[in-house]
């Protein structure tokens, strides 16, 4: 038993914090809304309510692709990701629009949005600069107050 | 005589110390206040970025043949119970589709209508102006476009002690000479709240 624990421990202090939260560098998935992969792991599914507690399962951000295929021609980010927690997940988001020079375009659109991911699903976020300048982008994410 | 000192001391304290809350200014980049059960700024802002973004990305701006369209703003009904300037939803609308470059308004007609326009047209016989530099006939261009819309509330009794409230901003884009609408989207704001809270 005592092993056992020790061996969960183990896991716990190498385990929390090694999944990747978010694949782009450009979105920022904070703490309190990032998970780990444990969720999954045959040793930890029995256990995995104490787990998800314990490496703070969550938000995970898979990928983010910034194309202009409107049909305005207007710079658009599409962002794909999962919720690794059992429950649902609820959050918001915030995108910002970078110039050429990396300076924020100040925008009505770049407002904090609510999003909610439903329990081990996968959830898309869609954002569209009305500006046509924006060549770049930087995502925000923050708690549902 | 030294407890009466206390007491006017603790008295000078409690009615000095202030009773109500502190005023401080609301941060509104990342405002972490709690909901309200009427309409604040953040739900203008949700519902105004969302129109944004569907509006210019849709194609119903893009002019066949390059130019802007010339749009202006119809009336947006205000169908809820609070007083509202539906301004506030319409004027982050129109600065965006300034800036996006894919339409310019007019304050010649519709509900921006700025009155001066018409007033400078007026002095056309007074001998006190430059004819030359009072606006000649024929020269306000017409809209394209009109942006109309709606803002309505729908209150439910959610269980015995809470309510439900329900606001839905509508807005449609049409042509002016067609009459046809080129786009139209909806957004909605719900909120769970105390029956005791009121959402007016």
């Amino acid at each position: 038993m005592k092993s056992l624990i020790i061996l969960c421990v183990t896991l716990m202090l190498f385990g929390v914090g090694c999944g990747p939260k978010s694949a782009d560098q450009r979105v920022h998935v904070r703490s309190g809304l990032s998970g780990s992969s444990l969720g999954n792991n045959i040793v930890t599914k029995p256990i995995r309510g104490v787990f998800e507690w314990l490496a703070g399962a969550g938000i995970v951000v898979d990928e983010a692709v910034m194309n202009r295929n409107n049909s305005a021609g207007l710079p658009q980010l599409f962002i794909t990701g999962h919720n690794t927690s059992s429950k649902t997940k609820r959050f918001r988001y915030k995108v910002e629009w970078l110039d050429a020079d990396g300076l924020v375009i100040g925008t009505r659109a770049s407002v904090w949005q609510p999003m909610s991911a439903m329990g081990k699903s996968g959830f898309q976020i869609k954002s569209v600069s009305p500006r046509p300048e924006a060549v770049n982008f930087r995502m925000d994410t923050r708690k549902w107050e | 005589m030294r407890s009466r000192i206390l007491q006017m001391a603790a008295l000078v304290s409690v009615l000095a110390g202030g009773c109500g809350p502190k005023t401080t200014n609301i941060d509104i980049v990342n405002d972490d206040g709690k909901s309200v059960m009427a309409l604040d700024y953040r739900d203008f802002d949700k519902a105004a970025s969302e129109m944004i973004q569907s509006m210019v990305s849709s194609g119903a701006l893009k002019k066949q043949g390059g130019g802007r369209y010339v749009v202006a703003t119809g009336r947006i009904v205000n169908d809820t119970m609070q007083r509202i300037d539906t301004d506030q939803l319409m004027a982050k609308i129109e600065e965006e589709l300034l800036n996006s470059g894919q339409a310019v308004m007019t304050s010649a007609v519709g509900s921006g209508t700025d009155k001066l326009i018409h007033e400078t047209r007026e002095l056309r016989d007074s001998e006190e102006f430059d004819q030359n530099t009072i606006a000649k006939r024929n020269t306000l261009i017409a809209p394209d476009l009109t942006i109309s819309g709606k803002i309505f509330q729908r209150n439910l009794a959610y269980d015995k002690k809470r309510q439900q409230v329900e606001y839905y901003f509508q807005l449609k884009l049409s042509d002016a000479t067609s009459g046809l609408r080129y786009w139209q989207k909806e957004s909605l704001i719900g909120k769970r709240g105390s029956n005791k809270s009121v959402a007016w």
